[in-house]
């Protein structure tokens, strides 16, 4: 049996491994997220055009089905020749507008002979920022040997709306408890607490959560202390989200693990949600229990304990 | 006998109510465990554990868990079909079958379990930022998915432990608790899969991530295609695990008798997993489309970036999936008193299968030196070049599909000749279907080469249609043609070589080898992003492995999986022969009788 045995595991051993080396056999190379890139309006001629490239080949993920040299994809129209025939796109949009638009709106002009594909480049998964967008237009510009005309504005600068997480609902939960009724926050609220605006610059984000729930935790300088109602109440992470929202304030990353504690909103809603099975699993062990003991049911079965046995044996 | 009933009843109820603390008893401390962790390490977006990469652990321990997953979920829906198939033809080997395959559970359960609570301690303790944005979103549904466990874990006790008690007039009772654990499992599926689809193809959210529509977000693009997929791919694995088993207790078997038992298990395990396969390429190009939709980015890096070459492997993978399934069925002819008579069509149906094979496993851009590549004139081979692209390879695999399921028509009938005074007319319709639907594949595939890509992408409907026709009309002829057929001779279980077991084995370790790679590859076409285009992926971790490296990975999770299953088994096997019984089986036996 034990000779079997090793002869189906090296069998397995085998397999495995005549696959694992097909996988050898292919190309291999490693796949790097983009690096991020600083685009400014100083950023100008050589730097945007550098930038350009380095957007079009990594995070604007363009070559996926275009080409800018001889060997590339060919399922959209070859960058190479794109700020050359610009001008000549739509009637009455000048050249470097046309380069803008058909990266933003892609869909707003088809070249011929090509699929409608190209995802817009200001959304997801790309969502380059305009001053991005334009250096990419610097980029292509320069691949057709015409002047780079396109420059950054302050505007262009400004990501869109960017994905952060859960930090947005900071300042919905602070106006929702009541938080502004005492604090004062970018020029709005009351003055009966110290102004917050700032306020994670001298506390640590992980502190001032943990102070909405105790505020006995420490009184500013200036105010008088008791007056602020304790927020066990809130959740976690709840406290942890206004916490974010003020570090952002200053300037600050800071990021809510969700850390809670067993006593937290989501640990009695599992506790619950536990409690529950294994007392309805209780309540009818005990009614079969009763029913089996029941003086209305015939005298013990001479089998009752084999099947008892039987069944300890399977659990 | 109400005394006995009710002592059968409590032992079940007693055997159900262990497993319910179990699972109570995992659910806190993994919660205490990676709150408490996450409350003592320092805050942070990303954190390592032991120095290990993060993605590699979190992959391994969600590829087992998966995998474990797949197997708990695919056994009873194996378990049932066998239940009912004992019940449909009054067999009892049917039902032992079925209730073998049951006894697993309770232990496959346990290790289930405790995958799935050290992948989310891993998730929550190394991916702080990413799971509580994720919890967010899907915070609704995660308590659903803990009653749901509960749920699936009472349902699931029950079935094994009121198999005795529910006999004879009462086994109408357990077939329902059957079809409940698969609902039950099936529900299960359906909301992991929300999440897991959720991080390919967003949706249900604004620009800012904000929660707009949990059912846009659990509703997304690629959710109900993995929702089938996974569905057949665990119907397809639950069998292949069976038919491995029951290869290695054949190897292992001393007598006859033993051989007979598990060659005939064997058959039962593979027809299920060849019938839940076949149908398991068409839920491919269904979820393949999704992706396309949502994002053409996102379908071109699959199909045409980087993970382009581990379509090769993939072919290569079922190519060999159907080349075992269909050598199982010809040596499993030997065994069959007049299916020699069908050996004549084993040559042409391994022609087809072996250049569907290679066709399917021809890569579009050939790995050359600079030399070559010019003599060729790029990096398409002027005429192999034509068999790299999806025209040729969707014909390949639709007559490969078409191939074993006609090989596997063969081997029904092996023993068997129709008597129905319509015979002839009934075979003549039955192949007509069959080359309609072969002549179909080849014309659209011939076809395609001469129509732009948008109509050629259409034609593999027709394809899939013809040949999805056609072999509903095989079967539909085949059940009555073969009502009361002449029997040539009994089957002689047992009387099969060793190296079919080897190739069910092979089959079993294919099949769990393409869903790590295929698992790999759905997740990875992800690339850099933890939930694509929103949120991205910011640790040293980010970036996608080179394929041998995956590939060995993933090697050695099948390994692994393979020694855990291992354990499983033997773990059940020391627990005594099924025969034995859950609960009270005798006093159970007795009063299902009494019943009756």
């Amino acid at each position: 049996m034990k000779v079997t045995i090793a002869k189906i595991f090296l069998f397995m051993l085998a397999v495995v491994s005549l696959y694992a080396y097909v996988g050898q056999l292919v190309p291999q190379f490693e796949e790097h997220p983009p690096k991020k890139k600083v685009i400014t309006p100083q950023t100008t001629g050589d730097d945007l055009v550098a930038a350009g490239q380095e957007i079009l080949r990594g995070k604007g993920g363009c070559l996926i089905c275009h080409k800018d040299q001889e060997r590339g994809n060919e399922r959209g129209p070859d960058l190479r020749r794109a700020a050359g025939k610009a001008a000549t796109r739509k009637p009455g949009i000048a050249a470097e507008a046309y380069l803008i638009e058909s990266m933003v709106e892609p869909y707003a002009f088809i070249v011929e002979g090509y699929p409608k594909m190209m995802p817009p480049a200001m959304k997801p998964p790309a969502s380059l920022s305009m001053a991005e967008v334009k250096a990419v237009v610097a980029y292509l510009q320069s691949l057709g040997g015409a002047e780079v005309t396109v420059s950054v504005q302050a505007g262009d600068v400004a990501a869109g709306k960017k994905a952060v997480g859960p930090v947005h609902r900071g300042r919905q939960l602070m106006d929702a408890n009541g938080c502004l009724g005492c604090h004062k926050l970018a020029g709005e609220g009351g003055a009966v607490g110290p102004e917050l605006t700032r306020v994670a610059e001298r506390r640590e984000p992980a502190k001032i959560a943990q102070k909405i729930a105790d505020p006995k935790l420490w009184t500013a300088e200036g105010f008088q202390a008791g007056l602020m109602p304790p927020r066990p109440d809130l959740p976690e992470g709840d406290r942890q989200e206004i916490a974010a929202y003020l570090a952002g304030l200053s300037g600050k990353a800071y990021s809510p693990t969700g850390a809670a504690s067993p006593w937290s909103h989501e640990g009695v809603r599992l506790g619950v949600v536990i409690a529950v099975f294994n007392t309805v699993m209780l309540l009818v062990l005990a009614w079969a229990r009763s029913r089996e003991k029941s003086p209305l049911s015939p005298g013990p079965s001479p089998i009752e304990g084999e099947g008892r046995n039987a069944a300890g044996d399977a659990t | 006998m109400a005394r006995a009933i009710a002592t059968s009843a409590f032992q079940a109820l007693k055997g159900t109510y262990k497993g319910v603390v179990k699972i109570s008893v995992l659910l806190v401390l993994t919660y205490l465990i990676a709150q408490g962790l996450n409350s003592f390490l320092p805050a942070a977006d990303y954190r390592s554990a032991l120095g290990l990469p993060n993605r590699v652990a979190v992959w391994a321990v969600a590829e087992l868990h998966l995998m474990f997953a797949a197997f708990v979920l695919g056994v009873p829906i194996f378990a049932l079909i066998t239940e009912i198939i004992g019940v449909a033809t009054r067999e009892k080997r049917y039902d032992d079958l079925a209730r073998e395959f049951t006894k697993l559970l309770a232990m496959a359960y346990t290790l289930t379990a405790v995958l799935g609570c050290v992948l989310l301690v891993l998730f929550i303790v190394l991916y702080p930022k990413f799971t509580g944005i994720l919890s967010k979103i899907f915070k609704p549904t995660w308590i659903a998915y803990i009653v749901l466990i509960f749920g699936e874990v009472i349902v699931a006790y029950l079935y094994w432990y009121t198999w005795s008690l529910l006999q004879g007039v009462r086994k109408k009772w357990h077939l329902l608790l059957g079809l409940l654990v698969n609902l039950w499992g099936t529900a299960l599926l359906f909301v992991a899969d929300a999440w897991v689809t959720f991080m390919m193809s967003p949706a249900g959210i604004d620009d800012a991530n904000n929660l707009v529509s949990l059912w846009g977000v659990i509703h997304n693009h690629t959710w109900m295609p993995i929702n089938i997929h996974r569905l057949l791919a665990n119907v397809a694995f639950g069998g292949a695990i069976v038919a491995a088993y029951a290869a290695v207790r054949f190897l292992n078997a001393k007598t006859d008798e033993e051989r007979a038992r598990f060659d005939w298990m064997g058959y039962v395990g593979s027809f299920i997993a060849i019938a839940a396969f076949i149908p398991l390429p068409f839920a491919g190009y269904w979820l393949g489309r999704e992706i396309y939709q949502f994002s053409e980015q996102m379908g071109v890096s699959m199909m045409g970036g980087s993970f382009a070459w581990l379509w090769i492997l993939q072919a290569m993978l079922i190519g060999s999936l159907f080349l075992a399934s269909n050598f199982y069925l010809w040596l499993g002819m030997g065994r069959i008193p007049g299916a020699e008579r069908y050996t004549k069509f084993q040559i042409g149906m391994m022609i087809v299968l072996t250049i569907g094979f290679i066709v399917w496993a021809t890569p579009r851009s050939i790995i050359a030196t600079g030399t070559e590549m010019s003599a060729m004139g790029g990096s398409h081979h002027p005429f192999l070049g034509l068999f790299g692209v999806m025209a040729a390879k969707n014909t390949a695999v639709n007559l490969m599909i078409l191939t074993t399921f006609f090989s596997f028509m063969l081997y029904r009938r092996g023993n068997r000749i129709p008597i129905v005074p319509w015979a002839v007319a009934g075979k003549a319709l039955q192949a007509l279907a069959i080359a309609a639907a072969a002549a179909v594949v080849l014309g659209y595939g011939v076809y395609s080469y001469f129509v732009p890509s948008i109509t050629r992408i259409g034609f593999s409907v027709y394809q899939v249609s013809a040949v999805l026709t056609s072999m509903a009309l095989f079967v539909a002829i085949d059940i009555p043609l073969l009502k009361g057929a002449r029997e040539i001779g009994a089957i002689r279980w047992g009387h099969i070589p060793a190296r079919a077991q080897y190739a069910l084995f092979f089959l079993a370790v294919s099949f769990t080898w393409l869903m790590g790679l295929m698992g790999y590859i759905r997740s990875g076409i992800r690339q850099h992003w933890h939930v694509y285009g929103r949120v991205m992926d910011e640790s040293a971790n980010a970036y996608t492995m080179a394929h041998g490296q995956a590939t060995i990975i993933v090697s050695c999770i099948v390994v692994v999986f393979f020694l855990l299953v291992s354990v499983v088994f033997w773990l059940a096997a020391r627990g005594g022969e099924p025969a034995e019984s859950p609960a009270g089986e005798a006093s159970a036996a007795k009063a299902a009788g009494s019943a009756a």
